[in-house]
């Protein structure tokens, strides 16, 4: 019933990045080989950790650390059944994104601390994409917020019971869903390390264990942005028959399946369309997604 | 949470602030700089909600978080030595800022320990979000939106500045000062 206990929600994104690594691979090979993947991860441990010959090498070495902690933060905001519902704090809607803004501070503390252009640029590039997608990203918590009375992600999932808000508010899905995935920066947002075009950007210099975090981190990301769409848009764990951390967990999968089937069909978006549709489009659809979340809480929910 | 909880994020959680708080006029890194303050304001975000004042510690760490970070930002983008590699010093004007700011401090601490604080602390599920909302679009909505176009004229102000050229405007060709300066163009010689 209460908020679960911090290690229950570490093993859970230990677990969920382990499936969801599965599944990438299942999309992008069409294969499934568990022991391809866990002799990989060994590999990538066993690396010795590069250490930029800079003076702001704490920066470096810190920043896979606050991007683990911020996205597991934000993963913990998601309820996943009525017995288990993260921390379950009030304004917990609001701490999701609040969650997702180190992450921001952590890509830039990568590009930074490694202290080599290419790098600093992914930094940089993250600062003005995050910038503009937090904001429709909030708003469209701020639309969902309104029906529920609460921004209390379970209670978000308690009014969604006959009618999931991803069909009374379709345009606050349609921006929430892309601005998580930026956040997450997956394809067809991964403008900060951005193969090919910043040979790896803000990430490219990690080994070793940063390199495994930063890949753990960013698996726990896209788990905590499918996540929290299911419980802000697509009813949570309702559902017929089944348990109910079983439709969560069915609804997140099959959410997060979409974002990377996204990733591999769509190119690489450009900053420079990117940031000014974000700004020019989506925020003001945003605020159209809150005045017309009022309108459906005054005519239908109250 | 408990006495106990709170205290133990409360003293630890001031001490970091105090100790960032000091090491970000130490540095002479922008980046550095920023991001200890960013860590000092962050860690008072999670003070907030020890102290079970739920909303604003939430709101303290989404949004000092975006402010430090353009901070950080528009820091690397005008200072000459972002990177600290000259060993830039952050603090001007020495003894007289000192003694400024040992008085603000002094004054401060006067105002804490003779305030007659409320004894009871907060417990539990307090329905900060309802009030904060009923105070923002009822008795305070005037200082509201004076604060918030204030603050639109400043950021219009900022973008000003910022962009090429400046607000002087970008420099005739062939020329090595700002366009129109105000003055008749004359150089002294």
């Amino acid at each position: 019933m209460s908020a679960a206990s911090p290690f229950a929600i570490v093993a859970l994104a230990l677990g969920g990045a382990a499936l969801l690594a599965l599944l990438e691979q299942l999309i992008a090979e069409r294969r499934l080989a568990p022991a391809a993947l866990a002799a990989s991860a060994a590999r990538t441990l066993r690396q010795p950790l590069s250490t930029p010959e800079v003076k702001d090498a704490w920066l470096y070495h810190g920043a896979p650390g606050l991007l683990l902690l911020g996205a597991i933060l934000a993963l913990a905001m998601v309820p996943w059944a009525p017995g288990f519902r993260g921390l379950d704090v009030g304004a917990g809607a609001i701490l999701y994104s609040g969650a997702l803004a180190y992450v921001t501070p952590a890509v830039f503390m990568a590009g930074w601390g490694a202290g080599r252009p290419l790098q600093v640029v992914g930094g940089f590039r993250f600062i003005a994409l995050m910038l503009a997608f937090q904001m429709p990203l909030v708003m469209a918590v701020t639309a969902v917020g309104a029906p529920a009375e609460s921004l209390r992600p379970s209670a978000i999932v308690d009014a969604q019971h006959a009618v999931p808000l991803a069909l009374s508010q379709p345009l606050a899905l349609l921006l929430f869903a892309p601005a998580a995935m930026a956040v997450a920066f997956v394809a067809p947002f991964d403008l900060p390390q951005a193969e090919g075009e910043l040979g790896g950007g803000a990430f490219a210099s990690y080994t070793g264990l940063d390199a495994a975090i930063v890949a753990l981190a960013q698996k726990v990301l896209l788990l905590g942005a499918a996540g929290m769409t299911t419980t802000l848009f697509l009813g949570g764990w309702h559902g017929p028959l089944l348990p109910p951390a079983l439709w969560t967990a069915a609804k997140t999968l099959a959410v997060a399946a979409l974002m990377l089937l996204a990733g591999r069909l769509l190119p690489r978006t450009r900053i420079d369309r990117l940031l000014p549709f974000a700004w020019k489009v989506a925020i003001p659809l945003a605020l159209l997604a809150i005045v017309w979340s009022g309108l459906v809480t005054l005519l239908f929910y109250r | 949470m408990s006495d106990l909880g709170t205290a133990l994020v409360f003293w630890p959680g001031a001490a970091i602030m105090l100790l960032t708080g000091v090491y970000v006029f130490r540095t002479s890194s922008m980046a550095r700089a920023g991001l200890l303050l960013l860590a000092a304001l962050g860690v008072e975000g999670l003070v907030f909600l020890a102290l079970a004042a739920e909303f604003l510690g939430v709101l303290q760490l989404l949004m000092m978080s975006g402010e430090m970070v353009i901070m950080v930002f528009f820091m690397v983008m005008f200072m000459p030595d972002p990177g600290g590699l000259m060993g830039m010093d952050m603090t001007h004007d020495k003894r007289r800022s000192a003694v400024a700011a040992a008085a603000v401090a002094v004054a401060l601490a006067a105002v804490a320990v003779a305030t007659d604080w409320p004894a009871a602390v907060v417990t539990g599920e307090t329905p900060d979000l309802r009030q904060i909302g009923f105070e923002v679009m009822g008795r305070s909505m005037f200082s509201f939106l004076f604060a918030a176009v204030t603050i639109l004229f400043a950021m219009v102000g900022a973008i000003l500045l910022a962009k090429q050229g400046g607000r002087l405007g970008l420099p005739a060709p062939g020329s090595d000062r700002p366009a129109d300066d105000g003055d008749d163009g004359e150089r002294p010689a």
